[in-house]
């Protein structure tokens, strides 16, 4: 733990030496004992403190894809403190709808606003598997890389979650501010052990696994009637959990999905059959033949992974029908399976070869939507299905209340081959904007969008600057505000 | 046979082997061809002629008619009869009709640098120069991977072999349809494949540029000479020179009845393929394989005649110590746009991005900066590759008289949410999505 508090310390350091700008005590101090010292000693300072003013964000005039259905026109989007609080029409933004008496430095919240007129607003995308786009992997709390280029990269694809080795990341970029903001390194993880994988690819493999499962059900019922039981007789003993293999429970339990890989006929069904026997909710990767046993996967429940130009000729050995088809993601979708879909080339590729990579994840739904696969369900497969699959679906995937403020502005369709992500949000914060990065700001420009009404700007000029008259009544305010 | 067709071939000099203007009038110009090809079956084998009506026809003329609303286009004996708007072109009562409904038709696309015509066996490295050898030979019409590309309404490549020595061979334009190796090709040698830069490095242990050029000048020298010794003897000036098949290619090429296909990549190889290719030697030459920032000579390919055949690479990113974009990605196809060059196609390198993905290359350039406001997509897929290659008489737009090579579509080409319905090669159908399991 201490080695780790030293090198975010140390990471720290960078951050100031790469800004130029002093991040102050309150920045480097990374664990909450820290904080709290901070707190008291500059307890009689009056502003509040940045880190622990309220962070709003709202985007206005934007259309909004909430990703469940709703398609709202010229809304708005309302988040605090990285949670969307209100999505719709008459939203009142503070700081411009009210507490605008408020001088800037004696606020207890910040407001960003961001005007997506003509644009649209989509949830944030989730690449269920990404390579490159974090750091080295393992514990990303240690290994992120918050200046990365290829996480730039892939949040100007719009990905904002993404599986990466066993765990569900977000591409949390540092953001320089003034005053600065600490970075959260915990925050960027949504879940850890969000896969459990699993394989039935060896005849060993399978016995085994079969095993565990029995073991695992068993035990279950046994504790299931232990819990009744107990009731009546306080002295019971509680079954032995011997021989349980946790990751098996859990998967039981309805905890995590368990991940197979399995791409032919023979394995698809065999994970299809062991879901249904022991009532779990498979995740297939790789489930290149799926299509040739789709009512038998949507009946198993089961989440299918595939890549939309998954090319491989059927065995013409076989009578039956196999190998890649473009049908796939449509065949199973229309059977009840849940299809996340990935790019065959899981990095980020800078050879020049464009539109295969994870930097164009919506270009590979299109070739499943070639297939026959719906637009809303292809927009599903790169935001509300992955996350479900990764256990955070309550969290990411969608733009619902109370989820967190994962979005991003797009300049048009998000499935048209010509559409670029124009700004990327990760809990209510902007983290990329098309105009300010070098990669693509040269092509089809963003116009520039007029920020005030020239009458308020003449009213702020004329209006005599003088501080507002009681403090009483803004606390009034607030109180009211947290009423609301 | 095939010799018959070299010859005719050779009377028709390239249309690009001018300025833009020239070649457009060169091709405006040009007569029909009149190769002997059987006639092949309509759908309904005992209807003399096809109706295919579409919501739009993406007619794709060079000069003219880019687009027809509510259209149809008749079909006789595996030749367009005619394209008109229904209202103004009456269907003969006995032809058989397929009512596209709603989807669109257009010409089958053509990719000018492909490997996928054959099994492989196409990249002969032990010459570093290989003028006689002929990709031909590897031709395997109908072959595996040729089934996807059909089904993807790519119906004409330029098959080219590999890019592992200077002068790899003579390139054959040919179908992608099944059949006999006669019906399938288009025209023999297609083209001559030169690659500068750094795949032919690979041949041998310190090659560098300097001996690349100095093989490629000392060959394409030798087979001006041989060809000019032809020429004087065709003339009655000479005795029969004596025949030499590694240079035989040149007279074609002199002739300017093909062109040379580059393999060529960022601008310092380019710039090596206009002044060595074009201006010392005057051979017909495309820049194919374009790629990262050879836009950056678009002014002077545009001057001096080259065309520009673009992809797979088409975006060139920020690499510290070899290429300073300043940051940004430059889109290869809208610098060719910005600076002003005329012919502007896209190509595969299949397989190493996929035959079927062709219009996506198509998509892609328009996604990093390609101003498609007037069809560049379309006709970078179609009429242009087809002028390029010469072969702008028979395949590449919706015209009578051309090959019946038709895609009926579901909308924007490029789109790669654009499905394939049906596909037709002179005029027999060779691909219905509707039927059994869909390819693409």
């Amino acid at each position: 733990m201490k080695l780790l508090h030293t090198k975010r310390a140390a990471f720290a350091a960078v951050l100031v030496a790469t800004f130029g700008v002093s991040l102050g005590a309150r920045a480097l101090a990374f664990d909450d004992e820290e904080k709290k010292g901070d707190e008291s000693e500059e307890a009689e300072d009056k502003s509040v403190p940045e880190e622990e003013k309220t962070a709003w964000f709202a985007v206005t005039h934007a259309d909004i894809y909430t990703g469940t259905g709703e398609i709202l026109r010229d809304a708005t989007l309302l988040a605090k403190d990285g949670k969307i609080v209100e999505i719709g029409y008459d939203v009142d933004i503070p700081g411009r709808d009210y507490y605008t008496d408020v001088p800037e430095e004696k606020r207890d919240f910040r407001v960003d606003v961001l005007d997506a007129q003509g644009m649209r607003v989509y949830p944030g995308l989730v690449a269920i598997s990404s390579s490159g786009l974090l750091g080295t992997g393992g514990d990303f709390r240690d290994s992120i890389d918050p200046f990365s280029s290829n996480m730039v990269l892939g949040l100007a694809a719009g990905i904002t979650t993404t599986g990466q080795g066993r765990s569900a990341v977000k591409l949390k970029r540092y953001v320089p501010h003034e005053p600065p903001l600490p970075y959260d390194f915990d925050g960027i993880v949504v879940r850890d052990d969000a896969f459990a994988s699993m394989s039935l690819s060896s005849g060993a493999a399978k016995r085994s696994l079969i095993e565990k499962f029995q073991r695992a059900s068993q035990y279950l019922r046994e504790y299931r009637q232990w819990e009744i039981d107990v009731k009546k007789d306080k002295e019971l003993k509680e079954p032995d959990k011997k021989g349980v293999d946790g990751t098996v429970l859990e998967v039981l339990e309805g905890r995590v999905y368990p991940m197979f890989r399995a791409a032919e006929r023979a394995d698809l069904l065999n994970v299809a059959r062991l879901a249904q026997e022991f009532g779990f909710r498979p995740v297939i990767d790789d489930c290149r033949e799926g299509w040739t046993v789709a009512d038998e996967l949507g009946r198993a429940g089961a989440f299918a992974i595939l890549s939309a130009r998954d090319r491989r000729d059927k065995d013409e050995s076989l009578v039956r029908e196999g190998g890649s088809s473009i049908e796939n993601a449509a065949i199973l979708s229309a059977a009840g399976v849940q299809v996340a879909i990935v790019p065959e080339s899981k990095g980020v590729a800078l050879d020049g070869i464009v539109g295969r990579d994870i930097m164009h994840l919506p270009i590979e739904v299109d070739f499943a939507v070639r297939g026959g696969l719906s637009e809303a369900l292809a927009v599903d497969s790169i935001t509300r299905i992955p996350a479900r699959m990764m256990g955070i679906g309550h969290r990411v995937g969608s733009l619902e209340v109370g989820k967190d403020c994962d979005l991003i502005v797009t300049d048009g369709d998000l499935l048209h081959y010509q559409t670029f992500v124009q700004y990327t949000v990760i809990d209510g914060e902007l983290v990329y904007d098309k105009q300010q990065e070098l990669y693509f700001a040269h092509i089809r420009p963003r116009p520039e969008v007029e920020l005030a009404p020239a009458a308020k700007l003449d009213a702020g000029e004329d209006a005599p600057a003088e501080e507002p008259k009681d403090d009483a009544k803004d606390e009034d305010r607030e109180e009211g505000e947290g009423g609301e | 046979m095939l010799d018959a067709r070299t010859t005719q071939a050779r009377r028709r000099p390239l249309a690009y082997a001018g300025t833009g203007r020239a070649c457009r009038r060169a091709v405006a110009a040009a007569a029909l061809c009149v190769a002997a090809v059987a006639p092949s079956a309509v759908a309904d084998e005992e209807a003399p002629g096809l109706a295919v009506l579409a919501a739009k026809a993406l007619v794709c003329e060079l000069d003219g008619r880019q687009v027809v609303d509510d259209a149809v286009v008749l079909v006789k004996d595996g030749r367009i009869e005619a394209v008109g708007a229904r209202r103004e072109l009456a269907i003969p009562a006995d032809y058989a009709v397929h009512d596209a409904g709603d989807s669109w038709v257009m010409p089958g696309m053509v990719d000018l640098h492909s490997h996928v015509g054959g099994p492989g066996g196409y990249n002969d490295m032990v010459y570093q120069v290989n003028s006689g050898l002929r990709v031909s030979a590897t031709v395997t019409p109908g072959n595996a991977r040729l089934a996807r590309p059909l089904a993807a309404g790519v119906t004409t490549i330029l098959y080219i072999p590999g890019s592992g020595t200077n002068i790899g061979g003579q390139g054959v334009l040919m179908k992608t349809r099944p059949g006999d190796f006669e019906d399938v090709v288009l025209r023999n040698p297609g083209s001559l494949k030169v690659a500068q830069g750094d795949n032919p490095k690979r041949w041998g242990y310190g090659m560098q540029r300097g001996l690349m050029n100095h093989h490629i000048r000392y060959s394409l020298r030798q087979g001006k000479a041989y060809a000019k010794r032809w020429q004087a003897y065709e003339r009655g000036e000479t005795e029969k020179p004596a025949r030499h098949l590694n240079l035989d290619v040149y007279r074609d090429l002199d002739a300017g009845a093909i062109g040379i296909s580059t393999h060529t990549q960022y601008y310092q190889v380019v710039l090596s393929t206009l002044r060595i290719l074009r201006k010392e030697f005057g051979f017909p030459v495309f820049i194919d394989h374009g790629s990262f920032d050879s836009w950056k000579l678009g002014p002077i390919a545009e001057e001096i005649g080259v065309p520009a055949i673009l992809g797979p690479r088409e975006v060139l990113w920020h690499r510290a110590y070899s290429f300073d974009t300043e940051g940004a990605a430059q889109g290869t196809a809208a610098g060719f746009q910005r600076t002003g060059v005329s012919l502007i196609g896209f190509n595969t390198d299949a397989p190493v991005v996929p035959q079927e993905e062709l219009p996506l290359q198509a998509a892609m350039s328009v996604r990093y900066g390609f101003d498609d406001a007037r069809m560049g997509t379309v006709r970078g897929l179609t009429i242009v590759p087809a002028v390029v290659a010469g072969i702008a008489d028979r395949v590449g737009s919706l015209e009578p008289g051309k090959h019946a090579d038709l895609v009926v579509l579901t909308g924007d080409p490029a789109d790669p949410r654009t499905s394939i319905e049906r596909v037709w090669v002179e005029g027999e159908l060779v691909y219905d999505a509707s039927v059994g399991v869909r390819k693409w």
